[in-house]
């Protein structure tokens, strides 16, 4: 084993494949320096051939992303912060998403859209969100959402080897988590979930830095009320058997989520709980999500993204 | 330039070191911790907006860049740069209330609005501009961008469509060499993004954007092409960022320091001096004034940074409120 931090742990994944595989390359702004850490250190070992700095040209980066992966490549194309996938919402939601359908299974586009996500640090709208549920809303894309560094490694080497387009979203504040990984080479497959912690009386479902939210909840609440922690890993594939699995012993569920509540994540999760589960439920399933309002900056942000508090309380809501 | 008055030219070297001492401010406070979000520091580029934005008149309309998070433009506007200090740190004296911590609006001086991706700001000014033109009162729309911003599709876009409808915009583009780490040398086929305006039909000028007195009269012509109704034109100043992209980045280039040399180059061309160069060479600023400018101006950033450290945060029940319009 050793110890990796999250972003080491992505950079490791990216090298180990483009190590592996000589059509794997990086395109995006700044990638060499890489300001969101991701991308660093590749420059010196693979050259400007495979790590290219790019004009700032969000489009012409996911088109020639999606084209190149058409032809054979296999791109990680990184957006910076992933609020900038709507600047590039024509190649990524429109080519990219219905490459495969449009053109009868004959020509796919194996690539990766990487974007760091989320609030924690003020920095206001379009630099804040984690525009989940709009890739969902497009099928056709995979979306990845990483919550420690072992996750972040062996699904962004599942991610590269996919086949599809994978939406592969990193967030801001986890950025110096650490923890110890096997020093040989493993995968994750995407649409397995992991049970971040055991419990009995209620399961939280949550994503990227919420499974963190969700663990200090649980840690506050302890002795009081079990909770179990399920991180479903990827949205599209998603787990729903671990989550069922895990609400027939509990039978009480919160999803968390930090993309806006309205047509949100938690809302197609919790649906799918009432299809799938509704029998064994013996409370309304509740959520905490964004506040149906753009990310505010500053002092602003914390009253706009979800928080340990209302976490908190929304278990305890449950768990009547 | 010949109509310039020296009262003229001394206000144009007072508002260059106002805008100075208010980045100086924002990079200390940015460096002491108490800056919420980014700061984009203006110095080196500061000949600009203040030259440029000083032939504007109140109603036209403005869209500023983000070095300086506005202040080298609200300044050349004659506008107060207090609220960009609070909207750092959050206040809700902010341009924007302390809502995002950077935006900035002052609809009574013609700015609407900011937007955080690069290259919105081309195709927001042709809107302005649109108004503008139906309005029919002989407004303008200046618009500054980085040259990062003319790489983004939508430059194109707005460039062409505003050219066809002659809207009354100049795209003031401050060509830093540089879009954060990434060199223009990689990212241009041209040399002068101001060739670019041939492909649209409209004017482009490549300018020494360390002269304040070159910026200004460039900007006068292009603004009354576009009074007269004769369209849209481009200004490529060309500039030099002297400070990191943002504070607290590393001062690269791709992955490289940037060249010592290089930055030592520019900086003797930095656009403070060369203006207090002419103009004492001129007789027209004294040792007396100089000093006495530069004492208000400290004055005057320290009166920002009291107001806004004084200044209260918005009160968090309004966010509700601010989703739609009433
Ligand atoms: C669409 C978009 N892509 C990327 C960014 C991140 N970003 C912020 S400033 C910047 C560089 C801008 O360069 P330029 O327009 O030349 O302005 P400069 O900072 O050099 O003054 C980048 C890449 C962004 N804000 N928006
Ligand atoms: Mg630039």
């Amino acid at each position: 084993m050793k110890e990796i931090n999250y972003w080491q742990a992505i950079a490791e994944a990216l090298a180990e494949e483009m190590e592996r595989d000589e059509t794997v390359f990086i395109i995006g702004e700044n990638v060499q320096e890489a300001p969101f850490m991701a991308t660093r250190e590749l420059i010196q070992r693979f050259g400007p051939e495979r790590v290219m700095d790019a004009p700032l040209s969000e489009l012409a980066i996911a088109g020639a992303t999606v084209g190149a992966a058409c032809a054979g490549y296999r791109p990680v194309c990184d957006l910076n912060f992933a609020d900038f996938i709507y600047c590039a919402a024509d190649e990524i939601l429109l080519k990219a998403a219905q490459q495969n359908f449009a053109h009868a299974g004959k020509v796919n586009a194996p690539c990766v859209f990487l974007g760091v996500a989320g609030g924690g640090f003020g920095t206001g709208p379009e630099h804040s969100h984690v525009p989940s549920a709009m890739v969902l809303n497009n099928p056709g894309l995979k979306l990845v959402l990483p919550s420690t560094p072992y996750d972040a490694k062996g699904l962004m080497k599942t991610a590269i080897r996919d086949n599809n387009p994978v939406c592969y979203f990193f967030h801001k504040k986890l950025m110096g988590l650490k923890q110890e990984i096997p020093e040989d080479e493993y995968l994750i497959p995407l649409g397995q979930a992991d049970i971040k912690r055991e419990g009995t009386d209620v399961t939280v479902v949550a994503t990227l830095y919420m499974v963190h939210h969700a663990l200090e909840a649980a840690k506050q609440l302890e002795g009081k009320i079990s909770v179990e922690v399920i991180d479903p890993r990827s949205l599209e594939p998603l787990d729903m058997d671990t989550i069922i699995e895990s609400i027939k012993k509990t039978n009480r569920v919160v999803v968390v989520d930090e993309d806006t509540q309205r047509c949100g994540v938690a809302a197609e999760i919790g649906q799918q709980i009432m299809e799938l589960a509704f029998d064994y439920l013996d409370a309304p399933v509740a959520r905490v999500c964004s506040a149906n309002m753009p990310v505010a900056g500053a002092e602003m942000e914390k009253y706009c993204i979800p928080q340990v508090e209302q976490v908190v309380a929304a278990i305890q809501s449950v768990c009547y | 330039m010949s109509n310039l008055t020296n009262t003229d030219k001394i206000e144009l070297y007072r508002k260059l070191v106002h805008t100075r001492k208010h980045d100086e401010l924002n990079v200390r406070m940015a460096s002491e911790g108490k800056l919420r979000t980014f700061y984009h520091s203006a110095q080196g580029h500061e000949a600009i907006g203040v030259g440029a934005c000083s032939v504007l008149h109140k109603d036209d309309y403005l869209y500023p860049h983000l070095r300086g998070h506005g202040i080298p433009y609200v300044v050349g506007k004659g506008m107060d740069p207090k609220p960009s200090v609070s909207e750092h740190l959050g206040k809700a004296t902010g341009w924007g209330g302390g809502i995002t911590g950077v935006h900035i609006v002052d609809k009574e001086n013609g700015i609407f609005a900011q937007g955080g991706t690069i290259g919105s700001a081309f195709v927001l000014s042709a809107g302005f501009a649109l108004a503008a033109k139906k309005n029919g009162t002989g407004q303008v729309c200046m618009c500054f961008v980085g040259d990062g911003s003319v790489q983004r599709g939508q430059a194109h876009e707005a460039m062409n469509l505003a050219s066809c409808w002659k809207l009354p915009v100049v795209w003031v583009v401050e060509n830093n060499l540089m879009a954060w780490f990434t060199p223009c040398c990689d990212s241009f086929a041209l040399k002068n993004i101001a060739d670019m305006a041939k492909s649209y039909n409209m004017p482009g000028k490549v300018i020494d954007g360390m002269d304040v007195f070159a910026v200004r009269e460039a900007a006068e012509e292009a603004v009354d092409l576009a009074r007269k109704g004769d369209g849209p034109s481009m200004l490529e100043c060309k500039t030099y960022r002297f400070r990191p992209h943002s504070e607290g980045r590393p001062d690269v280039c791709h992955y490289l320091p940037r060249s010592e040399e290089e930055i030592a180059e520019w900086k003797k061309r930095d656009p403070l001096v060369l203006c207090q160069k002419k103009l004492v060479k001129e007789k027209i600023l004294t040792k007396n004034l100089i000093d006495e400018i530069e004492l208000e101006a400290d004055e005057k950033a320290k009166e920002t940074e009291k107001f806004a450290l004084e200044s209260p945060y918005p009160d968090p029940s309004i966010l509700n409120t601010l989703v739609y319009a009433p």
